[in-house]
């Protein structure tokens, strides 16, 4: 069993402007270590390696072909060491493109990528991606699937069993490596595909609205694993979403996106200790002060995006643990 | 059913058989090439279905027998010319997806040549290589090629574009990309492309065969026998071999082989 360091979770940033209390929740901060799955079966998986996975993005330019109007204009971006950073933002707002732009699978227009202080100059495992519809090989069983990149490094086949092993032990399938993809629920497929990430034991990590699919229990339980995860590992993420509730259970530091040009909004700093209670209200409130913050940017695509017609709706259902802002658009 | 309507009628009204040949006719021919004499065909008495008399040809094994033979020349050519088939149109599949270019270039002219009857290669086939293997071989990668090329190259086309990316990202990059990324990921295509090649490569094959005499005779040389000598039992005999052959081959074959890989992939 790990030792955590249970300290008193604080509000700060957003929280303190808004004039919350601080307070401690240490019921749920036990709960939560309780979970933890032993450090063994990481051991081999994942180098904890010190000085790697910080993440700078530096006036980002990006445009499609001949289009008008920029994806992303003026992205600046730090994501440090072992930081868990998640962007928000509207559907179409170019979240993707900023992960593709990370991941080197696409070229910026403008602005550099740089990885622990080198130039990103395409895809490559130190920077492993997980995709929006998980993008596993559907000719593989899950555990080929976790094992095709560590075949490719030319490991040998012994170590890389091990290391499958432990990989989807980590993410809870350690029954499932037979498996063919389509024999496997969606919340199955993303943890193969998180596993088969983290595998490579990747400088950063970076995640396409991973859990978009699945069902809210599915997505709770596997807010937990993930933050379970980071914890253990110490991985930097880089996660995307266009859901606040997501976002505030995962993040240190939430960056909002804006639409047409996606440019940065606003930056919110979660100063939670992890893991966290995802019941606490503490987490409800803090989902409601960062919805009201971004709501007033919703409206305004919304406006632009219908015309003039389109008219605010009332503050509906305040206090929800998710609101989508895609949904509504 | 048809088949007994077909034998009823012939036995009332009498047609003759060396124009219009009843089932057992039929049967008879098929099997007096593979070398059982039978007389199925004839009227019903004492001693049927066995052949009243023997006639002057000598017996032999059943392995020895025309159809057999006819049928492991065809086999044999078959296998090898389909083998050239899948090389090609594999290649220019593969090249036709990379290169746009070529695939301006030469994607048209594919289709419109994949309107062409492959006989139709014969004649050039004929004066380009003679009365030879050579030349059954020509008419029978020409008649084939085409079709795999072209569902190559849409079957590469249609594979997701997430799976390169996450090839690359995993560290899959240069050679190692096609062989452990787009390969696999193309297999629903190229099973259909095979399978689809295999019913050009055999109907081509037959044709070229119908109309080359060449040393070694296959079956469509056995169709073209038949006609020599006018037995049109043996004719209908060879044309349901012919398309017996060909269903087999496709069902137990390549229809398997795309029902495979479909489960695999959790396709249909
Ligand atoms: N390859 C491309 N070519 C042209 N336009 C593109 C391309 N990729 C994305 N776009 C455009 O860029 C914009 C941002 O796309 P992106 O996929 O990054 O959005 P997103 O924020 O991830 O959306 P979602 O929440 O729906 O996943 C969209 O308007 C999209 O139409
Ligand atoms: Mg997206």
């Amino acid at each position: 069993m790990f030792a955590l360091p249970i300290e008193n979770y604080q509000l700060k940033g957003l929280g303190e402007r808004r004039g919350m209390e601080a307070g401690a929740v240490r019921s749920g901060e036990l709960k939560a270590a309780r979970r933890l799955a032993p450090a063994e079966l990481l051991r081999g998986v994942v180098r904890r390696e010190v000085g790697r996975g910080m993440l700078e993005m530096r006036g980002i330019e990006k445009r499609f072909n001949s289009s008008r109007v920029a994806v992303l204009t003026g992205i600046s971006l730090e994501v440090k060491r072992g930081e868990f950073v998640v962007v928000v933002g509207p559907s179409g707002c170019g979240k993707t493109t900023l992960l593709n732009l990370a991941g080197g699978m696409v070229k910026p227009d403008g602005g550099e990528v740089m990885l622990d202080g080198k130039a990103v100059e395409g895809p490559g495992p130190e920077r492993a991606m997980v995709f929006q519809d998980h993008g596993l090989f559907p000719w593989l069983t899950a555990a080929s699937n976790i094992e095709f990149g560590l075949r490719m490094l030319g490991m040998r086949r012994r170590e890389r069993r091990d290391r499958v092993e432990a990989a989807l032990r980590m993410v809870h399938l350690g029954n499932f490596g037979e498996k063919l993809v389509h024999e496997l629920s969606g919340g199955m497929k993303q943890r193969v595909a998180i596993a088969r990430a983290m595998v490579m034991d990747p400088a950063v990590l970076l995640m396409d609205e991973p859990f978009a699919a699945l069902d809210a229990q599915t997505r709770t339980l596997l807010h937990g694993q993930l933050q379970e995860l980071w914890i253990q590992t110490k991985k930097t993420i880089l996660f995307v979403t266009h859901s606040v509730g997501e976002a505030v259970r995962l993040a240190d530091r939430i960056i909002v996106l804006s639409a047409y040009p996606g440019r940065i909004r606003r930056e919110i700093r979660v100063e939670l200790s992890h893991p966290r209670d995802f019941d606490s209200p503490q987490i409800s409130e803090l989902v409601r002060l960062v919805r009201t913050e971004i709501e007033e940017e919703v409206n305004r695509v919304n406006r632009e995006m219908a015309g003039d017609e389109w008219k605010p709706a009332a503050s509906a259902h305040l206090g929800d643990g998710f609101v989508d802002l895609g949904g509504s658009i | 059913m048809v088949l007994s309507i077909w034998e009823g009628a012939y036995r009332v009204i009498g047609w003759r058989s060396w124009v219009f040949p009843a089932p057992s006719h039929v049967v008879d021919a098929t099997l007096g090439m593979l070398n059982v004499r039978t007389g199925f065909g004839e009227g019903i008495g004492a001693g049927w279905p066995f052949a009243k008399e023997q006639s002057g040809r000598e017996e032999g094994s059943w392995y020895g027998s025309p159809l057999i033979r006819a049928q492991v020349v065809s086999g044999v050519r078959l296998v090898f010319g389909f083998s050239l088939s899948i090389v090609f149109g594999g290649v220019l599949g593969l090249l036709m997806w990379r290169w746009e270019g070529l695939d301006k270039l030469l994607g048209p002219l594919f289709l419109g040549l994949q309107t062409l009857p492959s006989v139709c290669w014969v004649p050039l086939a004929i004066l380009v290589f003679g009365i030879n293997e050579t030349g059954i071989l020509f008419v029978l990668v020409m008649g084939s090629f085409f079709a795999i090329a072209i569902a190559l190259r849409d079957g590469l086309k249609q594979i997701p574009p997430i799976y390169q990316r996450a090839g690359l990202m995993l560290g899959a990059a240069g050679w190692r990309l096609y062989r452990y990324v787009l390969l696999p990921a193309s297999l629903p295509a190229l099973a259909g492309s095979l399978r689809q090649g295999f019913s050009f490569a055999w109907r081509s094959l037959m044709g070229a065969e119908l109309i080359f005499a060449v040393k070694k005779q296959g079956l469509g040389y056995q169709l073209a026998m038949g006609r020599e000598t006018a037995d049109v039992a043996q004719v209908v005999a060879v044309m349901i071999v012919m398309v017996v052959v060909g269903m087999v081959v496709d069902r137990w074959g390549f229809a398997k082989l795309q029902e495979r890989v479909q489960a695999r992939f959790g396709l249909g």
